[in-house]
């Protein structure tokens, strides 16, 4: 599905080389974790892959179901069912939620040649969504993020991804700030979203967000690569031995350069 | 001995004399002494402080004439223009002469009056309060609109009565072949404990050339309140100077609200006077411009004794190379203490080429006072383009609805829903041009 390789970007306009050769792949119906120090890079990559112009990748390609995408917008991109869960979701004032969510999904299903809903349709569809993070309907009438809780910014987050129902979603330290009642809510409901045909990319700190969503794969990210990949015990040994640690044991093993 | 140099007057730019054909002696009176004041003042500059930033061009190049000399095209059908909420509570004004035809005035409530001018010429509430609220010093379109209106609005809300149907004060510009300027005059007396809700409109149906120089006073008695909205969408080729004023009794509330959306040069000077303890006012305004368009607001929030409350919430957008000026005076007397006056000029530029000029100009000398101002002048933020943009919107679509969203606050207070609507449609409209 998502086919990383040999990364490279850079901030727009400078000379600020973040990520330095990733190379990633995800097939449908996976759920993978990236973990790392922070300023790693792990945010820049979730940003590159969604099309966030800031960023211009100067070597490397991405591959989205076989197309390569690094050329297209971030609408372009949404269109195809990419999708990311903001480290630091955005407040807008004055835009509602179900605004942006009706906007957003019929945008999306005009791209894919799929039907439109009309606004009763939508208010059926979308108060279903609710339930899936267990949100109050009150939040769809709110200016999107505008005063919410950071727990709350997190949590729309995830019910947006539950509305437009994406391919493939980036979730960038979507367990942060989020209590253990929310984490548990968050992670059904992403476990809910899960299927066979979709794959997740979690982007965390913490292995307990881990054992709420079971990860097919972990990788490890410093200093703009993935420097290592394994399966759930890799987690568990950045748990208890950190980072510094792994960065040892890579050098003594003459894998990191 | 100093040089004495010959400005240009106002008339510089008038064909023909401005001779008054008003019948009432008492509107006769005040075109003599705007007639007076005309040929004592000079035309401003851009060495007038209070015009600095202004291009007068668009007046100063041009000869505006009489209506009658105009040859103006028939009005035609306007009913689109009609507010359904005020299909019986309306005045309608073509090209500044009043038109009892068009307008529609029915059912209100005992002893009030929604009428026009002449007709009323001899009530004595017109005879003690027209002309007698403006005042603007050193100034040339107040007194043009005294020298040469004949007619104009009137309303008059008896004491303790509520005016439930919205006023509609309709004023429509047709095509013309020649530049001609417009007087248009409203005076409104609100009696104490009175209530109501007046929408001033000025539309151009056509795309041409004119001079909008209209003057509206309010007259708020003791615990009177009126919702004042103003909506200008003259034609993008008019010029259009605005002296809008209300003075406050005791417990009186006079919140305004001015739209600007059209004229090639708009400049407004709202000005609200405390003559009385204990008022409470809004000078609200939202500018939405674009191609070449000016629009210059020059406010005076005059506290003048203690007790008062006041808002200014100012929004700007600005497109292309247009240019917006605002210049926010809040005045408070010595003795006027405990005043809560709260003022704010956002704005949003769009482009590189646009120009915003803002400043605040506080005068305090009471020391009980609290007065909080503030201005800003932002772009759209990337982050929150970015944001909406990830969510699967056009960049296109992402703009529009942050610029809609930066205007909602000042359209929802029209309290009037097809008001409402009419300029959600105008906001629409001016973000979608905003992407071409
Ligand atoms: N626009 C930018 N301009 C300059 N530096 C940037 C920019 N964006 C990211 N960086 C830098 O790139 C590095 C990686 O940032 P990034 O946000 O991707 O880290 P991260 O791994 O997500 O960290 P965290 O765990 O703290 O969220 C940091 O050093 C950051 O300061
Ligand atoms: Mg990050």
């Amino acid at each position: 599905m998502l086919e990383i390789k040999n990364l490279h970007a850079k901030v727009e306009g400078e000379d600020i080389e973040i990520l330095k050769g990733v190379n990633l792949k995800v097939n449908a119906g996976e759920i993978h974790a990236i973990m790392g120090p922070n300023g790693s890079g792990k945010s820049t990559l979730s940003k590159v892959v969604s099309g966030h112009p800031e960023y211009e990748v100067t070597e490397g390609e991405i591959l989205f179901n076989g197309e390569d995408i690094t050329e297209l917008d971030a609408d372009e991109r949404a269109h195809l069912g990419l999708f990311l869960a903001f480290q630091y979701p955005v407040e807008v004032p004055g835009i509602t939620n179900k605004t942006l969510l009706r906007e957003a999904y019929n945008t999306i299903a005009r791209a894919n040649d799929r039907e439109e809903l009309d606004p009763l349709e939508f208010e059926d569809y979308i108060t279903e969504k609710l339930d899936v993070i267990e949100m109050k309907d009150e939040f769809l009438s709110r200016s999107i993020n505008t005063g919410f809780s950071g727990g709350e910014k997190k949590k729309n987050e995830i019910f947006q991804m539950a509305v437009l129902n994406p391919v493939l979603s980036f979730l960038d330290e979507t367990d942060s700030g989020l209590d253990i009642d929310a984490l548990k809510v968050v992670s059904d409901g992403v476990n809910k979203i899960a299927n066979d045909e979709n794959a997740i990319v979690m982007i965390t700190h913490y292995q307990r967000l881990l054992n709420y969503i079971k990860p097919d794969y972990v990788h490890v990210m410093m200093a703009g690569k993935l420097i290592k990949s394994g399966g759930f015990e890799l987690a568990e040994e950045l748990e208890a031995n950190g980072y510094d640690a792994l960065e040892k044991e890579l050098v003594l093993n003459g894998e990191a350069q | 001995m100093s040089e004495v140099i010959q400005r240009d007057t106002m008339l510089s730019y008038i064909t023909g004399s401005v001779e008054s054909s008003a019948e009432s002696v008492a509107i006769r009176a005040i075109n003599e002494r705007g007639r007076e004041d005309l040929e004592n003042t000079p035309f401003p500059t851009r060495k007038d402080e209070d015009w600095r930033f202004v291009d007068l061009k668009s007046i100063t190049k041009s000869q505006f004439c009489k209506l009658e000399e105009a040859n103006a095209a028939d009005v035609g059908d306007i009913s689109d223009h009609y507010l359904p909420e005020a299909m019986n509570c309306r005045l309608v004004f073509v090209n500044g002469v009043y038109s009892e035809e068009l307008s529609s005035v029915e059912d209100l409530p005992n002893n009030v009056i929604v009428g026009n001018l002449a007709a009323n010429a001899d009530n004595n509430s017109v005879k003690e309060h027209l002309g007698t609220i403006t005042n603007y010093d050193d100034d040339v379109f107040a007194p043009f609109n005294d020298a040469a209106f004949t007619d104009g609005a009137f309303i008059y809300v008896p004491e303790e009565t509520v005016v439930r149907t919205p006023i509609h004060i309709l004023n429509v510009f047709t095509d013309a072949e020649k530049a001609f300027y417009a007087t248009p005059r409203l005076l409104y007396v609100g009696e104490m404990f009175s209530k109501s809700t007046i929408i001033e409109e000025h539309i151009g149906l056509a795309d041409n050339q004119y001079l909008n120089v209209p003057v509206t006073e309010f007259k708020m008695f003791t615990g009177s309140n009126v919702h004042h909205a103003r909506i200008q969408r003259d034609s993008k080729k008019a010029s259009h100077v605005s002296r809008p004023i209300a003075i406050l009794d005791k417990n009186a509330e006079y919140h305004s609200y001015t739209i600007c959306l059209g004229a090639k040069l708009f400049r407004n000077d709202p000005r609200v006077i405390q003559n009385a303890e204990e008022v409470n006012f809004t000078v609200d305004g939202l500018v939405l411009i674009d191609g070449d368009q000016i629009a210059d607001t020059h406010s005076i929030m005059d506290h003048r004794f203690a007790h008062a409350g006041s808002h200014q919430l100012h929004k700007v957008v600005v497109n292309d190379s247009a240019h917006s000026v605002f210049n926010g005076k809040i005045f408070v007397a010595k003795d006027a203490q405990k005043i809560d006056s709260f003022q704010e000029n956002r704005n949003l530029l769009l482009s590189e080429n646009g120009k915003v000029n803002t400043k605040p100009q506080l005068e305090i000398f009471a020391d009980d006072v609290l007065c909080s101002h503030g201005a800003t002048i932002g772009q759209l933020q990337d982050e929150e383009v970015f944001y909406l943009q990830s969510r699967g919107l056009t960049e296109q679509k992402s703009r529009e609805l942050l610029v809609y969203a930066f205007a909602l606050e000042s359209v929802e207070s029209m309290e009037v829903e097809s008001v409402e609507k009419l300029l959600l449609n105008e906001v629409i409209e001016y973000t979608n041009r905003d992407n071409k």
